[in-house]
């Protein structure tokens, strides 16, 4: 069905189910049909399907991820139109590889599947950026890089968005970062303190805001290169 | 007749002086303590970027001018409603009525011309697009 | 309540050449008066505390009765900055700046455990206490403070504005943090008291 059809309560796509789930198992239940449809199409991609409380989760290889969303966002009988959530596990366990979950919802066919890749720890935390895919995926990779500095390949403009740019004491989620950080709290706020929330940006780009896009390309280019003007 | 203005003449006399007493006053007793953040522009506790003078668009003006227009018709019609009594009247008004018989329409039909011309003005700005805001 | 503001020029001398004379404490009583009825807020309010500040200002609670029902979230128009909920170290250089740009006279509550201490987040973003930021006159203890708790804090302050005195030249100054550190509170004394309760301070995640 075309993705722009309204879909109107109950009258979604042939074969969808929205309810309520009752008397949900912890472990084993019913798989989300996706599942199946991703061992089918990515036998090798797909490393295991675990269903948890009712919800699907979908172990990928960490290669693979990108194409698996992709295909799973375009592809007519899925369409997972909806990426909730980017975001990263690292378990107190050190031999756990590091999680990354991807959170997808397809709104004509009330589903939701998780997707996880496994990155071990010894290598770079390196993954591929679904922004192409979806465009919510800034701000969320941002948030994962962040807090746990999984850089997101592709991703145009990876930097800090809870901690300043400048934020030197490192990853605060991942297990090794202590709960209070790793400096004094006056050398904490001594850098807080220092820091500039505006030094990336050009003096033109801050004037005129979200004029930005009214401006011709050739200076929008000049601009993005990092060029400033009458400081 | 020009004594019945002198409470005028009083008040803004009072008014001039309580004026330059709260200036003065603050002006002679007051120490002031600049600091450079404190004479920066407020900008959300961030340091200001850039020169606030930015171009902003004429329809702002042109809702001025027309409030203009319109606000300087409604004054001219308040001395009109003042003396309406008397201008809808062929002779001078005995006790404060207008005699059966001279009652005119002169007042009104002047007033409906002056309007008429500044609704010609108003259905202009209409078609143009003036009112329109986007 | 008891306060008294501190320093020597408070102690009252009997010699009649160093007694203040009677227009001087009575302009000293207006102007205070004036000051503490009138005290135009900021409400820095960035979370929790601040919906009790709300709360502080409705009807059932109302701060009009003590003439602070006029926010003012430009600081240039403010008189006490009410810094109500947590701080978090990405927020430090505004509300250091927002203080700054604040004119004499201004006065500084810090309102609920997070501005006053860190409250419960002792942790890697929150700062731990906006005293090291900015000077504070009066803490205002709870999580958040009930209404009546803001309101006791709010009676401190104006306790505290009614005992200025006009002789005291240095009362208006703008406090200047130490020029190296950028800090209120000497930075030795802030890692001390920063420092955990009984645990390590190397304490991780995980505890290992």
């Amino acid at each position: 069905m075309s993705r722009f059809e309204v879909v109107r309560t109950g009258a979604s796509a042939p074969g969808a189910q929205p309810a309520t789930q009752r008397n949900v198992q912890h472990r084993g239940g019913e798989a989300n049909t996706s599942a199946k449809a991703l061992q089918d199409k990515f036998p090798a991609g797909v490393k295991r399907v675990e269903v948890i409380w009712g919800e699907t989760i979908v172990y990928v290889d960490p290669a693979a991820a990108h194409e698996i969303i992709r295909w799973l966002h375009d592809d007519q009988s899925q369409q997972y139109d909806f990426l909730s959530d980017v975001t990263a596990v690292e378990y107190r366990d050190a031999e756990v590889p590091i999680e990354i979950v991807w959170h997808l919802r397809s709104l004509p066919y009330r589903r939701f599947l998780r997707i996880k890749a496994q990155l071990p720890k010894g290598a770079a935390l390196e993954i591929d950026s679904v922004m192409d895919i979806y465009k919510s995926a800034d701000w969320l990779e941002r948030e994962c890089y962040d807090m746990f500095g999984i850089r997101f390949r592709g991703h145009p403009d990876l930097r800090r968005i809870l901690m300043w740019e400048s934020y030197k004491e490192g990853f605060p989620l991942r297990k090794d970062f202590p709960l209070r950080g790793r400096f004094s709290r006056s050398e904490q706020l001594r850098q807080a303190l220092a820091q500039n929330p505006e030094n990336r940006y050009s003096m033109e780009e801050l004037t005129i805001a979200d004029a930005f896009v009214d401006l011709p390309q050739d200076m929008r280019d000049r601009l993005s290169k990092g060029e400033r003007t009458g400081e | 007749m020009a004594r019945a203005y002198f409470p005028v003449l009083m008040l803004f006399g009072f008014v001039l002086l309580n004026g330059l007493l709260i200036i003065g006053i603050s002006a002679l007793t007051i120490r002031g303590r600049p600091t450079p953040v404190k004479q920066q522009a407020y900008e959300s506790g961030i340091p200001a970027i850039g020169d606030a003078r930015e171009r902003f668009s004429v329809r702002f003006y042109l809702v001025a001018i027309l409030f203009i227009i319109f606000d300087i018709e409604t004054v001219f019609m308040i001395p009109w409603a003042v003396y309406y009594k008397q201008l809808s009247c062929f002779v001078p008004l005995v006790n404060d009525v207008c005699p059966v018989g001279h009652i005119s329409f002169f007042g009104l039909g002047e007033m409906l011309v002056f309007m008429l011309i500044l609704l010609v003005g108003f259905v202009y700005v209409w078609k143009k697009g003036a009112l329109q805001w986007d | 309540m008891g306060l008294t503001a501190s320093g020597e020029h408070r102690t009252v001398s009997y010699a009649p050449e160093s007694q203040e004379g009677w227009v001087a404490t009575r302009l000293d009583f207006l102007v205070n008066w004036g000051r503490a009825n009138s005290l135009w807020p900021m409400p820095f309010g960035t979370a929790c505390c601040a919906i009790e500040f709300m709360a502080t200002a409705a009807s059932d609670f109302d701060l009009a009765r003590f003439g602070m029902e006029r926010m003012s979230y430009s600081p240039r128009q403010a008189d006490v900055l009410i810094c109500a909920g947590r701080v978090p170290f990405k927020l430090a250089p505004i509300i250091r700046r927002i203080w700054q740009q604040m004119p004499q006279p201004k006065w500084c509550i810090s309102m609920g455990a997070c501005a006053s201490s860190g409250g419960m987040f002792d942790n890697y973003a929150v700062v731990q206490g906006i005293d090291t930021i900015i000077p504070v006159d009066v803490y205002v203890p709870g999580c958040p403070p009930r209404p009546e708790g803001l309101i006791y804090g709010i009676r401190m302050l104006q306790e505290k504005v009614k005992n200025e005195r006009a002789s005291d030249k240095g009362i208006r100054d703008e406090m200047e943090p130490d020029p190296s550190s950028q800090l209120y509170i000497p930075p030795p004394v802030i890692d001390e008291l920063g420092e955990p309760f009984g645990n390590s301070v190397n304490q991780t995640r995980s505890g290992l």
